[in-house]
């Protein structure tokens, strides 16, 4: 268990900046989500981190101790891959003692080691199979058995269920989370997946282009984004983003509808609100009509994309049973309390 | 247009294979023939092998050239040769071989692409146009007539580096950052991950220069001059007499010499057919 502390650090492939000034703190045994769409740069972060690409400028530290040029495998960090990379010639347990036959431990230790592993990942009785006669689950437990048995200071994950099918992904998803809880160690985990940000993270950092945008618990970054990016890239169905002119107390939709806002600078912004603020109400309490489009029912609530009458495309939210129709003109009001609203840059201004 | 196949056109299918079969048959027959004409000419007396007539079979079978090829001449130490000089080839080339590709694909090093050249380069220069150097080289390090001296010159296959640097290229990145993750060294990330992750390579090529090696003539015949360092194919040269050549026994040696190879190929049958194939693929 270990903190791990990035310094400004940078990297470019030729001339192309790939991580820029980045610094960031992770605690001791926190489980930190790096989420970005790809080309981010959270993988190539994460590789950083790891050993296996080159910090240019900067400096990282790994428990206390200045790594960046330290090679892979002294850096006292485990990374399990998304394609596993289990050697396909060993049986679990060779995969498993590779590592630590590496540096030479002594054989008892290596077997003691290994059969912990096994038990904490209850694969006891596939230790002498070959990766080959595994399932993807199963081979996804190895990879990590093959990171435990280091008992590292931190454990690295490089979108390990991308390869999972849906079920199975939910399932491995709550057992990492149980596996974090149980051995309490730093883990970084790198997925371009905001669900399994959302549920397993103690701290999400966003990424995009090279940088961060924000870093934050789960609910920070939902409830309370730092950029239009992050608004727009956390939460499904995605937020919705209209053009407002704002004047005095409210943001001015296209078609003049009004929403009360308490404070905020004049002149342009976007006004983002997530589907579940938009509420279908009864004509006399909306604040604009929009048309419905298409309608989804998803059993616990209803989807409505309906179109405003400046044009503007809109999510609304309804309840289960809605009875709302493709065609329908559509009442909607909003949640004042859920409003963002973004300038130019795309920089949230404070709102509401 | 998918409806069902009539009889007629389904002998018409049956003709076009059944010629195709004939044809194939026929081929077979041609590339099998000499192999047939050298054994049971091998089988002739002297006198039946010279008679100005094809005959298929033998009037009087006989194995008297064998007995001769076996006891009147050194075919046991031209064994020996052959098979330490083929196996000490086999052996060096595969290694080093194997070193080179692994070097050439995976390691980052000043003058690797030059390197990568040079090798590419080698492999268009035929053996014959060096062989002089070569002889000139072994005679001043005092080699000739000698294990080393055979051996030494045959080791440069550059297609077999070729060969393990594809292979070595199409291991997937992750198994090598993982075992670089894993703190293995070099050494060990090629024996413990890359060379067993390509065992059916290193057969296949291993059988493959065996064979080469077991057949090379040109060099072996020019590097000894002495009857009892001889390696086999060399050696059934020398199984004629005062009298002239005799046909049936030069035949009979070049069976023995050829039964070990032959042998190889039949036992590894399907691993020779893809080593041929992997160098074939390089070699056009």
């Amino acid at each position: 268990m270990a903190e791990i502390t990035l310094d400004t650090v940078s990297k470019s492939f030729g001339a192309v900046k790939v991580i820029d000034d980045i610094s960031l703190t992770v605690a001791a045994g926190e489980f930190v989500v790096f989420l970005g769409p790809s080309g981010s740069g959270k993988s190539t972060l994460l590789r950083m981190i790891a050993g296996l690409e080159t910090i240019d400028s900067g400096r990282l530290e790994i428990g206390g101790r200045e790594s960046q040029n330290l090679a892979p495998g002294q850096r006292n960090v485990a990374m399990v891959f998304q394609n596993y990379a289990l050697y396909p010639h060993m049986s679990v347990r060779e995969n498993m003692a590779f590592g630590l036959r590496n540096i030479r431990m002594a054989p008892d230790e290596i077997t003691r080691r290994v059969e912990e592993a096994a038990r904490i990942l209850e694969m006891d009785a596939l230790l002498d199979r070959r990766p080959a006669q595994l399932s993807g689950g199963q081979r996804q437990r190895v990879a990590i058995g093959r990171a435990i048995v280091k008992e590292p200071a931190a454990f690295l994950f490089d979108e390990p269920l991308s390869n999972l099918d849906a079920a199975l992904r939910v399932r491995t998803r709550v057992e990492l989370a149980e596996l974090h809880q149980r051995m309490q160690s730093t883990m970084i985990y790198v997925t371009h997946d905001q669900t399994e940000a959302m549920t397993m993270a103690d701290r999400i950092v966003v990424l995009n282009d090279c940088r961060i945008e924000q870093i934050g618990t789960p609910m920070e970054v939902y409830t309370a984004p730092a950029t239009r990016f992050v608004a727009g890239f956390i939460g499904s169905p995605a937020m919705n983003f209209l053009p407002v002119q704002i004047e005095g107390s409210a943001a001015v939709l296209a078609d003049g509808a009004r929403v009360p806002l308490t404070v905020a600078p004049e002149g342009a912004a976007e006004l983002g609100i997530r589907p579940e603020a938009v509420q279908v109400v009864g004509p006399d309490e909306a604040v604009v009509t929009g048309e419905a489009r298409v309608v989804e029912h998803l059993g616990d609530r209803t989807l409505i994309y309906a179109v405003l009458p400046g044009g503007a495309e809109i999510i609304a939210q309804d309840g289960g049973r809605s009875t709302v129709a493709p065609g329908d003109a559509v009442p909607l009001r909003f949640d004042t309390s859920q409003l963002h609203l973004f300038d130019a840059a795309g920089r949230a201004l404070p709102a509401a | 247009m998918s409806g069902p196949m009539t009889a007629q056109t389904a002998r018409r299918f049956n003709l076009a294979g059944g010629a195709i079969t004939l044809v194939t048959v026929i081929c077979a027959v041609i590339w099998a023939f000499p192999i047939y004409w050298g054994i049971i000419s091998s089988l002739k007396p002297e006198d039946e092998v010279v008679r100005p007539v094809i005959e298929l079979w033998p009037e009087t079978l006989t194995f008297d050239h064998y007995w001769f090829a076996l006891t009147e001449t050194q075919i046991g130490s031209w064994y020996l040769n052959s098979i330490v000089t083929a196996l000490g080839v086999t052996f060096i080339t595969v290694t080093t071989s194997m070193f080179a590709g692994y070097a050439i694909s995976q390691l980052r090093f000043p003058g690797r692409t030059a390197l990568w050249w040079l090798i590419l380069a080698s492999f268009m220069v035929p053996t014959q146009v060096l062989i002089i150097n070569h002889f000139v080289l072994m005679a001043n390090m005092g080699l000739l007539n000698s294990w080393a001296g055979i051996i030494l010159p045959q080791l440069i296959h550059p297609v077999i580096i070729i060969v393990y640097k594809q292979f070595f290229d199409q291991v997937p990145r992750d198994f090598r950052e993982a075992a670089v993750m894993d703190n293995a060294s070099e050494w060990r990330i090629l024996f413990k991950v890359y060379v067993p992750m390509n065992w059916g390579v290193t057969t296949a090529l291993s059988i493959v220069t065996f064979i080469w090696a077991w057949n090379a003539f040109l060099w072996p015949f020019l590097a000894v001059t002495k009857t009892e360092m001889m390696t086999i194919t060399v050696g059934i040269t020398q199984v004629w007499d005062a009298f002239g050549v005799y046909y049936a026994r030069q035949l009979s040696a070049a069976v023995l010499a050829g039964f070990p190879v032959a042998l190889a190929y039949l036992l590894f049958q399907r691993r020779v057919t893809q080593a041929i194939t992997l160098s074939a693929g390089i070699k056009g």
